[in-house]
């Protein structure tokens, strides 16, 4: 019996209404370790060139690796892939989503779940300990994400599953649509909710209590325990854990730095950060994680989760919002309705520039001249744009996907990249070692080393760049030392994204 | 008196407890095998470990039938004796809390055996929102809390 792994795959077809399992070869889950990899082979066997992401055909695939569900700190993320219709022409895309979905996908038995084909009327799935029923969403078409989860919920008698679904903004096909669970956590720079309205398919609600066996249960627990310890104990990570993400603004380590340079917060833009902190109350963790970087708000209506310094931050200066209320708006918006935050920004940004330059399309939305503050003014065109006077706005761009060439080491498996990548606080070597307690796989840095370097030429290929890394030798050393290297380049290269989609 | 205490306003629902408490007792990860279970309601972003309290008395020591609810003698836990339960059910009933549950293969109940004097949910759990305390601390911790809450909402009126 494979440990760590469930050795199966869940493929779904909306068309016909019919689920299926397959076994995935142990050799397969040891060659590709996690969900990216499994993602990227899934669509390596099956297509040949990019197909077009609305069509029914186009796979959307989630994966998890060998330690999801299991204790090991910062385990909880989710790899997801798919043909994604943010760019051009269709290009193969993935991402990785924080939370807990994973979790209950691995309890139901699968370390794959892949969606095909296109319902005739919405549906949603509910997956209940590996079986799966196709469930009438028409009650639940239209409604916000909140209501949707809460409704699922509901119905099922359940409030311990987990609902992962769309809002308004992914019925209405907005390429810039994203999906949310826990109501917090979001799948993006994908186009998700674009993809789940094309199939009509509201939500998937999921359900897994089947236990994750180990190797080696007892050597597990005490390397556990001794990472979450060290987690624990790190004094940047005190700071994570008292203000979330917000602790690394300004930071020479923060995301704050433009064009390589260190950048110091205006004082717009610290008025902004502090009335932002003001209204943050309470943590939220992703699955199994000691870090809690979530943090909540409480505005108004009440309490509500997963705010981001990331997040916040496109929504806020990016826009040049410097009312930390405004940012509050306009995050609630992008979570009720199903929207990117990071892409929601860059369209915000655009289309306000857009209309200094003179540059906006007559169909698209129009500038609110008659408002001045600046966070009222981008509630406003955001409010146009999901009232349908913005659909179709171009916002593709040339890049296949965010991640080609940073944070791999957290994404194979996957994990959290703050804790792996910016703060340095999970090496290649203790992945190494929870692997083998988990799964009796004896890995070594160069299995992994050559795992990356397949995964990579697979997505390549799939992204119709050819093979772009000739020399080998120009992966980054995977060794303990090298990760704050990734962390560059993975600075480098979001910015790179940013500047793309905002000219 | 001794008994793990929760402060739900602190938990961020992760799920640590719940898969340390599995893998040290059943050797696997599930939130099923576990004897501290997460509540949640997503839409308020409100967590709370569910755990047994270790009454002082035990109604789910009064109402089983056959005896196998007691009280450990070396960490005042109050535990299952295996080979006495029939998996009844009438503790779960019985609990104010929802404590007990029904292991998943057994059939028997299960519930917190406070890991030898060790509960090793309250070292996972870096937020503090379960805590333990051996000697009767627990009391301390909760006033402390109730007591902020209450000078809080005198400050806001």
């Amino acid at each position: 019996m494979i440990k760590g792994w469930k050795g199966k795959r869940l493929r779904i077809d909306l068309s016909l209404q019919k689920a299926w399992s397959e076994d995935i070869p142990a050799a397969d889950l040891r060659q590709w370790l996690g969900g990216r990899g499994l993602n990227a082979s899934f669509f390596s066997q099956n297509f040949q060139s990019p197909i077009s992401p609305s069509s029914p055909e186009n796979p959307i695939a989630f994966a998890v690796g060998p330690l999801t569900g299991s204790l090991a700190p910062c385990s909880g993320w989710t790899s997801i892939a798919s043909f994604s219709p943010l760019f051009d022409l269709p290009s193969y895309a993935f991402t990785r989503m924080a939370g807990h979905f994973g979790v209950p996908l691995k309890g139901a038995g699968y370390d794959q779940l892949i969606l095909q084909g296109k319902a005739d009327r919405p549906v949603y799935l509910w997956i209940d300990n590996g079986e799966v029923k196709f469930e009438k969403a028409a009650s639940l078409w239209g409604k916000e994400t909140t209501e949707t989860t809460v409704a699922i919920q509901e119905e099922k008698g359940d409030r311990n599953m987990e609902v992962l679904c769309i809002g308004p903004a992914g019925e209405k096909q907005l390429p810039f649509a994203n999906v949310i669970h826990r109501l917090s956590w979001t799948g993006d720079h994908l186009g998700l909710g674009y993809l789940f309205g094309v199939k009509q398919l509201k939500a998937i609600a999921i359900r897994g209590k089947k236990p994750v066996t180990l190797h080696d249960p007892q050597r597990f627990l005490n390397l556990c325990l001794t990472l979450k310890e060290r987690i624990q104990k790190d004094q940047r990570m005190q700071r994570v854990k008292e203000e979330g993400t917000f602790s690394l603004f300004g930071r020479d380590d923060g995301m704050m730095q433009k064009n390589g340079k260190r950048w110091l917060p205006s004082d717009p833009v610290k008025q902004w950060a502090t009335s932002l902190r003001t209204h943050l109350s309470g943590q939220e963790g992703c699955f199994s994680c000691p870090a809690h970087c979530g943090g909540n708000i409480q505005y108004q209506e009440g309490t509500f989760g997963g705010i981001h310094l990331e997040k916040a931050w496109h929504l806020g200066p990016n826009i040049r919002v410097y009312n930390g209320e405004w940012t509050l708006k306009l995050h609630r918006l992008c979570l009720a309705q199903g929207l990117d935050p990071f892409l929601t920004g860059s369209l915000l940004s655009h289309v306000m520039e857009g209309a200094k330059n003179g540059l906006l399309p007559d169909q698209g939305p129009q500038q609110p001249y008659h408002i001045w503050d600046q966070g009222e003014k981008a509630f406003v065109i955001l409010r146009q744009i999901l009232d349908g006077k913005g659909n179709g706005f171009p916002l593709s761009t040339h890049s296949p996907s965010q991640n080609e060439d940073l944070d791999f080491l957290a994404d194979i498996l996957p994990f959290c990249m703050i804790v792996v990548n910016r703060l340095n606080l999970m090496t290649a070597s203790n992945m190494i070692d929870l692997i083998y307690a988990a799964t009796g796989y004896a890995l070594s840095k160069e299995d992994l080393r050559d795992i990356v370097w397949n995964i990579r030429k697979m997505e390549s290929r799939l992204q119709n760049k050819g093979i772009y890394l000739n020399d080998e030798s120009s992966l980054p050393d995977l060794g303990e030392g090298q990760i704050s290297e990734i962390l560059r380049k993975e600075k480098r290269i979001n910015e790179s994204i940013i500047h793309r989609i905002t000219s | 008196m001794s008994a793990i205490s929760i402060l739900p306003e602190r938990c961020t629902g992760c799920q640590s407890c719940e898969m340390v408490c599995s893998l040290s007792h059943e050797g696997s990860c599930s939130s099923s095998l576990s004897r501290i279970r997460m509540k949640k309601w997503d839409e308020i972003s409100v967590f709370m470990p569910v755990v047994c309290q270790h009454c002082e008395k035990p109604p789910c020591m009064t109402i089983c039938p056959t005896g196998a609810r007691t009280r450990s003698p070396e960490t005042n836990a109050v535990v299952t004796d295996e080979k006495r339960c029939v998996g009844c059910k009438s503790c779960l009933y019985a609990c104010p809390y929802n404590a007990p549950v029904l292991h998943p293969n057994t059939k028997r109940t299960m519930t917190c055996d406070l890991c030898n004097g060790q509960p090793l949910c309250t070292q996972v759990c870096t937020t503090r929102a379960i805590s333990y305390s051996p000697e009767g601390d627990l009391s301390m911790e909760r006033k402390k809390a109730f007591g902020q809450l209450f000078l809080h909402s005198i400050k806001s009126r």
